[in-house]
């Protein structure tokens, strides 16, 4: 991987970043940081809406109809600005500890975002009628905040990686 | 009126202390201040395209406001905690940094305009509640929908001309890149003494 690092970040596309990097970076970190804004709002209301807080004059379907798609979207815009920011600059992430653990938590949240949704749109009333009521699916909500959060947290440590050495001495070469 | 003492007591006190010597608080910091800025950004965006008629149209207005509102007061006193906290570190740095300033222009911007908002078409909320806000409503909504990209943009840039150009200047392997990141110019600007929170 370091070696793949290495070579990515001497190809010209990487190289084409970094020259304009005066504005080029903090751009598209700041799209990526509007694109957080953007999934961290639609996912909290569709959490909120599952723990009954927010937005109960409206049915789970209609809740997931209005901002599972800005979800879904946010998550794709992350996507397209973190493969650029990877591009700009590939040893920082993917040397980085906090990158890759970041990296399975997305995937794990992608997955269960677009199980969720799929789910919403299949079973609605059963959602309506059962699963809403039952108290682990709202403890369930919570914890996908809980999750956001570490997210966001590796996102930001990805830039103070040594710290791991700390926690797991050794673990960063 | 000079404010360079209370920077440098900011400076001194023992939170800031405690943080700059700290390889850990610092970035944690930031975490907390970009957890919070997402949900405030988040709501305040589900509030305006309400406005505008572009999403949730057909829910109540008031309502939509009412209950998301509370939640973009939580992020927002999360977000100025986390926010005041950081400035401490590397108080006359961050005072005299123009992107700081045009930051904080930008907020007190989007403050005016949501009393604006309030003082105006907030006050008939009932004859629309059901439709898109009349044109001042809308035009308060698209104002406050730019000025928190350029309160995010700006506060981007406060992280490369505080601490970008020292990393820079350093000019590291390129295992080490590290010139965007936010904070370790705040940090590297600390006294010798203390450990650089990032690489």
């Amino acid at each position: 991987m370091h070696n793949f690092a290495t070579w990515l970040y001497a190809s010209a596309p990487s190289a084409l970043i970094r020259s304009q990097e005066v504005w080029i970076i903090p751009t598209i970190q700041s799209i990526h940081i509007i694109g957080i804004a953007t999934a961290v709002g639609s996912a909290f209301m569709i959490a909120m809406r599952v723990t009954g807080w927010l937005g109960a004059d409206q049915t789970l379907l209609q809740t997931q109809r209005r901002y599972g798609p800005w979800l879904a979207g946010a998550l794709w815009l992350l996507l397209a600005t973190g493969l650029l920011l990877v591009l700009a600059e590939p040893p920082r992430e993917l040397d980085a500890v906090s990158f890759w653990m970041k990296m399975t938590l997305v995937a794990l949240m992608a997955l269960i975002a677009f199980t969720f949704q799929r789910s919403v749109r299949l079973h609605d009333q059963r959602w309506e009628t059962t699963l809403l009521r039952q108290p682990g699916v709202k403890w369930a909500a919570l914890l996908t905040f809980v999750v956001w959060g570490a997210i966001i947290f590796l996102g930001r440590f990805i830039a103070y990686d040594q710290i791991w050495n700390r926690v797991l001495p050794g673990i960063k070469g | 009126m000079n404010i360079t003492p209370w920077l440098k007591a900011l400076e001194d006190s023992g939170v800031a202390t405690t943080i700059r010597n700290s390889s850990y608080l610092f970035p944690s910091l930031e975490a907390v201040h970009v957890i919070g800025l997402g949900l405030m950004v988040g709501t305040i965006t589900v509030v305006d395209l309400r406005l505008l008629g572009l999403a949730s149209w057909s829910r109540s207005a008031e309502r939509v406001s009412d209950e998301v509102l509370k939640w973009t007061w939580a992020a927002f006193a999360l977000v100025a905690l986390s926010g005041f906290t950081m400035f401490t570190t590397n108080a006359r740095v961050y005072a005299h940094n123009t992107a700081f300033l045009i930051k904080l222009v930008l907020l007190v911007a989007a403050g005016l305009n949501m009393a604006l908002f309030h003082l105006t078409a907030a006050r008939s909320m009932h004859h629309w509640d059901r439709k898109a806000a009349p044109p001042i409503g809308k035009a308060a909504a698209i104002l406050s929908l730019l000025l928190w990209v350029a309160v995010v943009f700006a506060g981007r840039v406060v992280g490369f001309t505080t601490t970008g150009q020292q990393a820079k200047e350093q000019a590291p392997p390129p295992s080490t890149t590290n010139f965007d990141d936010f904070l370790s110019g705040g940090a590297s600007s600390a006294p010798p003494a203390a450990p650089a929170p990032a690489k």
